[in-house]
């Protein structure tokens, strides 16, 4: 069955190159193919050209009917040294890796029903290190019990946000605002805690906490709403009772979230994403204040974007340890990050030197958070790899 | 945070051997990756050696100058920086390919310069402020006695945003993708050690018609320079002499600083509009020089020694003209001369709508009280200062070269 269906796949491969082949060609005879390896199932990783020690570029091609995925792994454990996916049929595409000593073969996973397949294996021996190194891949399934802690990490975080906000509600419904500026930071904090980034909560992070840039009518426009929108008018004179519609409409905003929720799926593939992004956002929006609606809080906020970043490294954890050789200097620039922001709340409020200490150190978290994305993105893990 | 785990970061970078460039010149030039014109390969110098590139070279086309304040905590993770700094150095201006990262970080090299760095290209040139010295590295009693921070001169109108720094990075090449390549690079393996203080970038002509390049006063700028290929000069004007006292101190300039020299630099903006609403030859007064040719007033061509004896009152070169009062070519002021290498600048445009363009003046010398400072002072409310405006900058030591691959930036100072 498996073989039937690809045979039908490799005669329209041969007939793609041979179009090509016969394009254009001119009255002297046509050079032959450059030498390539070859992509696809039914001939991974065969090919005129050899793997050697060092940095080399290597030449694929897919001689396939359809896309194909090609790893260069590390056969015995199934460790991913280099990728390309999406290679589409009948195209050629570079791969750049640099070999240590080790074993190498190609893994070709042409679209299609076929399993994947694995070419021959080559050595390479030595004492020279400092190759490309080869990581196990983490399937989709291995993503699945942090998606679900991720998933009870907000409902309980909803929980509590949806309590402040309702007290934050009840201050200006009274006419208290200065309840209501207490109120707004520990309820501004709880949504900030969850780690929404990049459309985690949908439209209801827009909602609930977007910012007057991209508003036509900035901070005076209809579609201001949210925790900044109550900051802007409790922190610039606005009256209780003017404020009060906005208030309302982010206490519902924040319960219809919360009434969501369960029903949301937290996709695996986006948790790794987040260990960086949140903090991204943080670094853009609340470390140059430009998120400040006047209360001065955006250190604070600062504090509870890390806080969702480390739960997320947390539940990364398990798959990390073996993975990521740089998860000490992970936690390390955690602690240092936050032991900056401790005690602050305006970045107008910080010295120079201690602004650029908290941004090196912000920075530097980034640097070592982004290879997470790159290591726990899902992949699929090689069947038959011992 | 230990030492060993900011180590971890700067040197092991992003992730496990995402260190850079391993392969080296040789391997650039086996895939054809060096580029650039017959001229600039002939001014391609090897990375290792006494001294720093970027002083005795002549000035390449485009440079970024960058004061950085040092954010490392304690001497370890200073030290890792200096390492950090050399080996991003000794890969950027080697070339070849970099270490490719697989699934395990995103890509070591932001690709600005296409898949294999070209090297050959890019001069970098790394100075310590006085403020390094400071209590943070207890670095204090090694402080070469003639760095101190830039004092501010009679005309200056400093904004303090725009001066000093702990550390002094300038890179240059020919095309300013290698520039900005070059300087994203070095900050992203020294994040958490460094944070830019200010950063200018700068622009240097080419003859126009020949000879020296011109200012953006239109006058052709660093033309006196001492001979750079002229070693015993060097030694005389530009490098620092260990062992001795300079110009009224009394402290011996410390061993460490072989093959350093001090450098100043100055943001000077030029009012260029209200410039050019004067008439030339009030100009070429100002400056001495001819716009034109760049000859003195007295003389034919621009390498023509000026003939102060035979003009004593200042008739034909004003006795306040730029060129008389900077290097009045008396024997007394013959150790004073300075090794200039001074870009342009375009930034953008004032409150009033005027165009932000000037010079980054940098000079190279042995002591600072002894060169510059005595040329500025002897400048000062010289006519020119009307149409000036220096506003940053700072003093910095340029370190001693790296000598081989054991070598790294600040060895002799640290250890």
């Amino acid at each position: 069955m498996e073989f039937a269906m690809r045979l039908p796949a490799l005669a329209a491969g041969a007939a793609l190159l041979l179009a090509v082949a016969g394009d254009g060609a001119g009255p002297a005879p046509k050079a032959p193919p450059a030498p390539a390896i070859e992509a696809g199932a039914s001939r991974c990783g065969t090919g005129r050209v050899p793997l050697r020690p060092g940095p080399q570029v290597l030449p694929l091609r897919n001689d396939g009917g359809t896309s194909t995925n090609v790893t260069l792994i590390d056969p015995r454990t199934g460790a991913i040294y280099a990728e390309l996916e999406g290679m589409g049929p009948g195209t050629v595409r570079s791969l750049r890796v640099t070999l240590g000593p080790g074993s190498y073969a190609f893994r070709c996973a042409q679209d299609g029903p076929g399993d994947p397949v694995t070419g021959p294996v080559t050595r390479i021996t030595g004492t020279g290190g400092g190759g490309t190194p080869g990581i196990v891949p983490v399937s989709e399934n291995d993503l699945y019990a942090s998606a679900r802690a991720y998933q009870t990490y907000v409902s309980t975080g909803l929980g509590r946000l949806v309590a402040r906000t309702d007290a934050l509600r009840s201050a200006v419904d009274d006419g208290d605002l200065g309840a209501a500026r207490a109120a707004w930071t520990p309820a501004h904090l709880a949504y900030e805690r969850l780690g929404a980034a990049y459309g985690t909560f949908g439209d209801f992070d827009g909602r609930i906490d977007g910012r007057p840039a991209g508003l036509p009518g900035g901070v005076h426009d209809a579609g201001f709403t949210g925790f900044h929108r109550v900051e802007y008018g409790l922190w610039h004179g606005e009256s209780a009772s003017s404020l009060a519609g906005a208030t309302d409409r982010l206490a519902r905003d924040v319960r219809a979230l919360r009434s969501a929720w369960p029903d949301e799926r937290v996709e695996p593939a986006d948790l790794p994403l987040r260990a960086h992004e949140i903090l991204e956002n943080t670094l853009q929006f609340q470390l140059t204040g430009e998120a400040d609606q006047g209360s001065g809080t955006t250190l604070r906020t600062a504090a509870a974007n890390l806080e969702g970043t480390r739960e997320l490294v947390d539940l990364l954890r398990p798959l990390l340890r073996p993975r990521y050789a740089g998860l000490a200097g992970v936690d390390a620039s955690m602690d240092r990050m936050a032991a900056l922001l401790k005690g602050r709340s305006s970045v107008g409020a910080l010295s120079r030197a201690d602004r650029e200490r908290l941004n090196g150190a912000a920075g530097e978290l980034l640097e070592r958070l982004a290879p997470i994305a790159t290591i726990c993105a899902p992949r699929r893990r090689p069947q038959g790899a011992e | 945070m230990t030492p060993s785990d900011r180590r971890s970061f700067l040197r092991g970078a992003l992730a496990a051997g995402v260190a850079g460039a391993v392969t080296g010149p040789s391997a650039a030039r086996a895939a054809g990756a060096v580029t650039g014109s017959p001229a600039d390969r002939a001014t391609v110098r090897s990375f290792h050696g006494p001294h720093q590139a970027g002083i005795l070279e002549p000035p390449r086309r485009r440079t970024a100058v960058v004061a950085f304040d040092v954010i490392a905590t304690g001497r370890g993770e200073l030290t890792e920086l200096f390492r950090t700094l050399t080996d991003r150095a000794r890969a950027l201006t080697a070339g070849g390919a970099p270490v490719e990262a697989g699934i395990s970080a995103p890509p070591a090299d932001s690709g600005v310069l296409g898949p294999d760095l070209p090297g050959g290209g890019l001069m970098m040139t790394v100075g310590v402020g006085a403020s390094l010295f400071d209590d943070r590295y207890g670095l204090a009693s090694r402080k070469p006695p003639g760095l101190t921070p830039m004092r501010t001169f009679p005309n200056d109108a400093l904004d303090p945003a725009w001066c000093h720094g702990d550390l002094s990075v300038q890179l240059s090449a020919d095309e300013e993708d290698t520039v900005v390549h070059a300087l994203r690079d070095v900050a992203r393996h020294t994040r958490g050690a460094l944070q830019v203080r200010w950063k200018i970038n700068g622009f240097a002509g080419p003859p126009r018609p020949s000879g020296t390049p011109r200012n953006l006063m239109g006058f052709k700028d660093g033309i006196a320079n001492p001979d750079a290929a002229d070693a015993r000069e060097m030694s005389r004007l530009v490098w620092a002499a260990p062992g001795t006292t300079g110009h009224g101190r009394d402290a011996p300039e410390p061993a460490w600083t072989a093959g350093g020299s001090y450098a100043v630099i100055r943001l000077i903006r030029m009012l260029v509009e209200f410039w050019d609403r004067v008439g030339l030859t009030e100009q070429e007064q100002m400056f001495g020089r001819a716009r034109d040719t760049g000859a003195p007033l007295d003389g034919n061509h621009e390498l023509d020694e000026p003939r102060y004896a035979e003009d004593p009152i200042g008739k034909v070169i004003p006795l306040t003209s730029h060129i008389r009062l900077a290097n009045p070519r008396t024997p007394q002021a013959a150790d004073s001369r300075i090794l200039r290498r001074s870009f342009n600048y375009d930034r953008g445009v004032d409150a009033v709508g005027n165009l932000d363009m000037g010079l980054i003046f940098t000079c190279y010398q042995q002591d600072v009280a002894r060169q510059f400072e005595a040329v500025q002072t002897r400048l000062s409310d010289e006519p020119l200062t009307d149409y000036i405006r220096p506003f940053g900058g700072g003093y910095f030591f340029a370190l001693p070269g790296v000598r081989d691959a054991a070598d790294f930036y600040a060895r002799a100072l640290l250890s």
